[in-house]
């Protein structure tokens, strides 16, 4: 062409990933675990809808988050579940908690040179009956927790746990009392505040807000019942038992 | 070149180290920019502007409420989207230059006048002047609306958008401007627009600012509408005294005494 | 060929990926264009008025960037305006023509401007010049330009005449325009035309839901062509 225009050689590459945003955290107490997730799903400065779930209940007692690529998050949320469902008709019974996280790490180190655009964190009950919380990165690498927020406010809501949970940078006064593990009415209001406060600074966490509740089994309970709309998901009160707590977030 | 007086206009005496340090992969620091929601809208006795008031630095809000309708003059106002710091300084400069020059004249501002001066500082500076703005006032001749592109093109609409909510906003003016609206219907209207941006436009959010202008007045609106009020958190974050730790402790006394001794008696200045 | 490269334009730039015409008839020139302003795929402006008046009985359709021809056509005015003041007439077209021109030849790396510059004045009554992206400069009888001009040369070229009138010429203008804007989805909205003759400017207007009509492909959507079989029972597949 004459006037150069295609004078220079163009490469052109298809990005099959993309990053929807929003914002994930977990926090395991003594004898019970919460996982939380925003609802909002976005793709650059649109919503592309005000409620997709980033948290899902695999088992009676596992509860997994999933942030980051939407798309690929829910592929692997779908795969966990066939794998589980599988291991539940050879085992007559539910994969344990620290199976599930070394089977999630090799499911996603399977696809290390082509990963899975996502951050987990998988929150519940152990054999032991403690509550835990595991975090991955994308291809694989995990470890066992108190706490961990992941997505696009982790910048914002881990130093706030780091302080509120660990005492991080909290010099330690005569007669106070420093828990390892904090009570559930406790944790779950700090849960709702780094929501509301990422809410506030983050343009892709809002609208809804999701945080499930695993109880040990045999544990009460007791912090709960104070709480607005709660919401059973298991049939059986006499095992591990699976609450879910919903509410609004701002929307602008 | 480097002479302790700087001339006016801009400084370019950093961009060859900035370029130096963009090659060793330093990237430049982000200018806060108000990925906005603005608009205008002409009505039977004037004009309607509107704005959001989120600021943002990529995702994070950087500003819950700032001011995004500058005052070009008292008959004149002006929405501003994109760099924050280009908006603010373009509008002011251009503020002080059309106050002069109604200082030279003995008449009131126009606000084509306004408009031509913005067009030709943004089309000088080539686009590197990051402001999209909307230009609305009443002067001798009527009410006037015009966009401003940051390469410096104007547009003369009776009803605007601009800013990353600019298709949501003019969604709304698409189907439900009419010409000779009242104050109140245009008002609603604006009002509507400007709240489509801060739901459905994740760089607008927070309040309505909304600013009327008509021939005899010009009103300011300010955080007109507040659909996103904060709420109360669940607990108190009080640190007890003492949370935070110290390495070394050093009190100062502030008042400072000091004895004065004369030294040289007898010589005291002549002061007859 | 003047359109206009997209690959050009710098990023986010407001482009006049435009349809305008001028032509000249024996008293006068009509001059006409769409009304789109685009950035990128999104509509700025669609009433866009690409038709600038530079002087009394001098107009020019703007193509390209839309910041880089308005400032030009705003220094041509300028230009036009001293230029009247010292010699205390009108200019003529071909002055008003070499002006853009300077311009364009001048900062030719700097702009992104097809311009099309029409007048009547006393020494050769109407004329129609044409300034396309290098800043070069030519009279024509006709000219077109931006980037729906391309669709509609062979129109042009098959229908243009000599020695037409006033009435003839605007339909020519109003048709040209229609046939492009319907091809080119960077022009459309309405057509805005000019009417140029040594008594006066006469401003018409085709709102979008007037224009001209042609063959849009009707029969064939409608009509249930013959060459496709009704489905019946005889091709259904047997077991």
């Amino acid at each position: 062409m004459p006037d150069g225009s295609f004078a220079h050689p163009q490469q052109r590459q298809f990005n099959p990933y993309s990053e929807n945003g929003g914002t994930i955290l977990a926090i395991a107490g003594a004898d019970f675990s919460v996982i939380a997730g925003d609802t909002r799903q976005s793709e650059g400065y649109s919503i592309q809808t005000r409620y997709a779930p980033k948290v899902f209940r695999l088992t009676d007692r596992a509860v997994l988050a999933v942030n980051g690529f939407a798309a690929d998050g829910n592929v692997f949320v779908k795969k966990v579940k066939q794998r589980l469902e599988w291991y539940r008709h050879a085992h007559a019974k539910d994969m344990p908690l620290r199976a599930i996280a070394r089977m999630i790490q090799t499911m996603l180190y399977a696809q290390r040179f082509f990963p899975y655009y996502v951050y987990n964190i998988l929150g519940g009950i152990e054999e032991d009956g403690s509550g835990a919380v595991y975090s991955f990165d994308p291809v694989g690498s995990y470890e066992r927790e108190a706490c961990r927020a992941a997505g696009a406010a982790q910048s914002l809501v881990q130093p706030f746990l780091d302080n509120q949970i660990y005492f991080k940078n909290q010099q330690s006064l005569p007669g106070q009392s420093r828990p390892l593990h904090l009570p559930l009415p406790e944790v779950l209001s700090i849960v709702i505040d780094s929501f509301t406060s990422a809410t506030e600074r983050h343009i892709e966490v809002g609208d809804g807000l999701e945080m499930y509740v695993v109880l040990a089994k045999g544990r009460s309970i007791q912090g709960l019942e104070s709480f607005r709309g709660v919401q059973e998901l298991t049939p059986n009160p006499d095992g591990d038992r699976v609450f879910v707590i919903r509410r609004e977030l701002k929307k602008d | 070149m480097n002479s302790v007086y700087k001339g006016p206009g801009f400084d370019f005496s950093n961009t060859n180290r900035n370029a130096f340090l963009e090659t060793r992969g330093l990237p430049l620091p982000k200018a806060t920019s108000t990925g906005t929601t603005i608009v205008g809208c002409l009505f039977k006795d004037g004009i309607v502007l509107g704005a959001d008031t989120r600021a943002t630095t990529g995702p994070i809000v950087a500003d819950k409420n700032c001011e995004k309708i500058h005052y070009i003059a008292d008959n004149i106002r002006c929405c501003g989207a994109g760099t924050a710091a280009d908006t603010e300084f373009s509008t002011a400069l251009i503020a002080s230059n059309i106050e002069m020059h109604a200082l030279s004249t003995g008449r009131k501002p126009k606000v084509v006048t306004a408009m031509t001066m913005l067009k030709q500082m943004l089309f000088r500076n080539q686009g590197q002047i990051g402001a999209a703005l909307v230009l609305g006032g009443v002067d001798a001749s009527g009410p006037h609306l015009f966009t401003i592109h940051p390469h410096g093109s104007t547009d003369k609409l009776p009803y605007v958008t601009m800013g990353s909510g600019s298709l949501a906003a003019m969604a709304v003016f698409e189907s439900s401007w009419k010409p000779n609206m009242s104050r109140k219907e245009a008002l609603d209207l604006v009002t509507a627009a400007i709240s489509a941006g801060i739901f459905n436009d994740l760089g607008s959010g927070s309040n309505v600012d909304a600013c009327v202008i008509t021939a005899t007045h010009t009103e300011m609106l300010r955080n007109f509408v507040k659909p996103n009020e904060r709420v109360q958190k669940e607990k108190s974050y009080r640190f007890a005294r003492g949370t935070t730790a110290w390495k070394k402790e050093d009190i100062r006394n502030l008042i400072i005494s000091e004895v004065v001794v004369p030294t040289r008696e007898g010589e005291e200045m002549d002061t007859s | 060929m003047q359109t206009v490269d997209m690959q050009q334009l710098k990023s986010g730039e407001v482009n006049l990926g435009t349809s305008i015409m001028a032509v000249q008839f024996k008293d006068g020139v009509v001059v006409g264009a769409d009304s789109r302003t685009t950035t990128g795929s999104y509509i700025a402006n669609r009433v866009t008025d690409k038709l600038t008046h530079v002087h009394d009985r001098i107009y020019c359709c703007r193509s390209g960037s839309a910041a880089d021809t308005q400032a030009i056509a705003d220094m041509v005015h300028y230009h036009l305006q001293i230029h009247a003041q010292q010699s205390g007439g009108r200019p003529t077209v071909l002055t008003a023509a070499n002006v853009f021109q300077k311009l364009c030849y001048e900062n030719k790396d700097a702009l992104s401007a097809g311009i099309i510059v029409a007048g009547w004045d006393k020494e050769t009554g109407p004329s129609v010049y044409n300034i396309p992206l290098g800043g070069g400069l030519f009279r024509q009888p006709w000219a077109i330009g931006g980037s729906g001009s391309t669709y509609v040369y062979g129109y042009c070229d098959a229908t243009y005449q000599d020695g037409w009138g006033r009435d003839e010429t605007i339909n020519f203008v109003k048709n040209t325009l229609a046939l492009a804007m319907s091809r080119d989805g960077s022009s459309g909205g309405v057509i805005r035309m000019c009417v140029i003759t040594e008594d006066g400017v006469e401003r018409l207007f085709v709102p979008g839901n007037e224009l001209p009509k042609f063959w849009e492909g009707e029969e064939v959507l409608s009509k249930s062509s013959n060459r496709t079989r009704e489905f019946t029972d005889d091709m259904a597949i047997e077991v």
